[in-house]
């Protein structure tokens, strides 16, 4: 064949015969399913991350909810224990007022009965000392009764006795 | 020497003759890329990939890459499984040559397709160091070209042979020979000068064979990326001149 490398045959069709039949089985068993997975692959991860970035949103939207409702319950806590406070307030003050007014009430009563008493006592004192003054009276008359000259003292006593009275 | 590196086996069938080292070696190569891309759709998911599957999504990425900054990536999508089986062979091809034969003699006595001769040398060989496999690939290429061109365009692809004048058919008309002789020449200069080189310093004499293995050494690294180099250039050629072909400037 000499030393002359470049000489064309038949070996350029059947190479291309060869090859064809190479790109014909790679292109059906390889490219064709790894190409669909790539793109499978492409669309699962575009698809993921379309609903991350959705599920991202509605956790935003799901947080301002909460943030919403936890400032309105704190508000409404506020205005519960503001009027709260109000009420006791307002019912301390009522008890307050109630027992200022119990208190007076007794007091009052209180005082009454005192001066009754006083009265009662003055009056059975009175009623006593008269009882006394009498027995002491008569005592006296009967000691000295017989003794002459004691007629003025006793004149005297029953005069006082009856200014007494 | 060419001879002694490259001892051309032909084979007869009826008038036809074929270079039987060439086809056996092409068909080895074909086997291999085979072989790789079934490991690499063995398991496909669309999930997490397997180390193979990812060398291949990589292969596919670069070449639909190439595509994309060459022409409109939709025209360019339907080329896509000839343009990565391409690279895939000619890579696979450019680094068979470089294999030692593993053979060891055993094949000696096989007449059968002249087998005892294919596998005598100490490489195998690479199936792009024959140039009637770069001339085929390279007309698939031109092949590809028209019939793309043709399909885009209708008739009016042949409209810019005659631009601007009539007179430049004749430069078009060897602009459109000289794609595949430059794609064929090419290929098969770069890897058919290192098998030689390779084949030569294999024959060094039995002194120099210690010494031997540094030159060797660098100059299968650098046929590894001779080899690498040429398949992306004939891609990146081939997908160059299809998108020539079919953009809407012509």
């Amino acid at each position: 064949m000499g030393g002359n490398p470049i000489q064309f045959d038949f070996t350029v069709p059947a190479t291309i015969l060869s090859f064809l039949l190479l790109v014909y089985l790679l292109s059906k068993l390889a490219w064709k399913p790894l190409m669909k997975m790539m793109e499978e692959r492409r669309t699962n991860i575009e698809s993921m991350l379309a609903s991350a970035e959705n599920e991202r949103q509605q956790a935003e939207k799901i947080k301002r909810e909460y943030q919403e409702e936890m400032r309105k319950a704190r508000h409404e806590a506020q205005e519960v224990i503001a009027k709260a406070t109000k009420v006791s307030e307002t019912r301390a003050s009522e008890i307050l007022a109630a027992s200022h007014e119990e208190a007076e009430k007794i007091k009052k009563s209180a005082l009454v009965d005192i001066q009754r008493e006083r009265d009662r006592a003055i009056a059975e004192v009175k009623s006593q000392v008269a009882d006394l003054s009498v027995l002491v009276a008569e005592k006296i008359i009967r000691q000295k009764l017989d003794l002459k000259g004691q007629g003025e003292l006793i004149e005297q006593f029953i005069q006082e006795v009856g200014e007494m009275q | 020497m060419i001879k002694e590196v490259h001892e051309t086996v032909i084979w007869h069938w009826g008038a036809m003759t074929f270079h039987g080292k060439t086809l056996i070696m092409t068909w080895i190569s074909m086997t291999a890329v085979l072989v790789f891309c079934y490991l690499g759709v063995r398991n496909l998911t669309s999930g997490k990939p397997g180390k193979m599957q990812n060398v291949l999504e990589m292969i596919v990425d670069f070449v639909k890459s190439v595509v994309a900054d060459n022409m409109d990536y939709e025209k360019g999508r339907p080329l896509l499984s000839y343009l990565v089986t391409l690279i895939m062979f000619v890579f696979f091809s450019n680094m068979l040559g470089l294999i030692p034969n593993f053979t060891f003699g055993l094949l000696h006595d096989v007449h059968f397709a002249q087998l005892g001769h294919i596998f005598a040398s100490p490489s195998m060989m690479s199936p792009t160091a024959d140039i009637n496999t770069t001339m085929a690939l390279a007309l698939l290429t031109i092949f590809l070209v028209v019939y793309l061109g043709i399909k885009t365009k209708g008739l009016h692809y042949f409209h810019h042979f005659i631009e601007p004048y009539p007179v430049f058919a004749i430069i078009h008309a060897i602009d459109l020979l000289s794609k595949p002789m430059t794609l064929a020449f090419r290929l098969f200069g770069n890897i058919f000068a290192g098998e030689i080189l390779l084949g030569v310093i294999l024959m060094l004499p039995g002194i120099w064979v210690l010494p031997g293995i540094l030159p060797t050494t660098i100059w299968l690294a650098f046929s590894i990326f001779v080899g690498a180099i040429q398949s992306y250039v004939f891609v990146v050629l081939t997908t160059a001149y299809v998108s020539q072909a079919v953009s809407e400037s012509h």
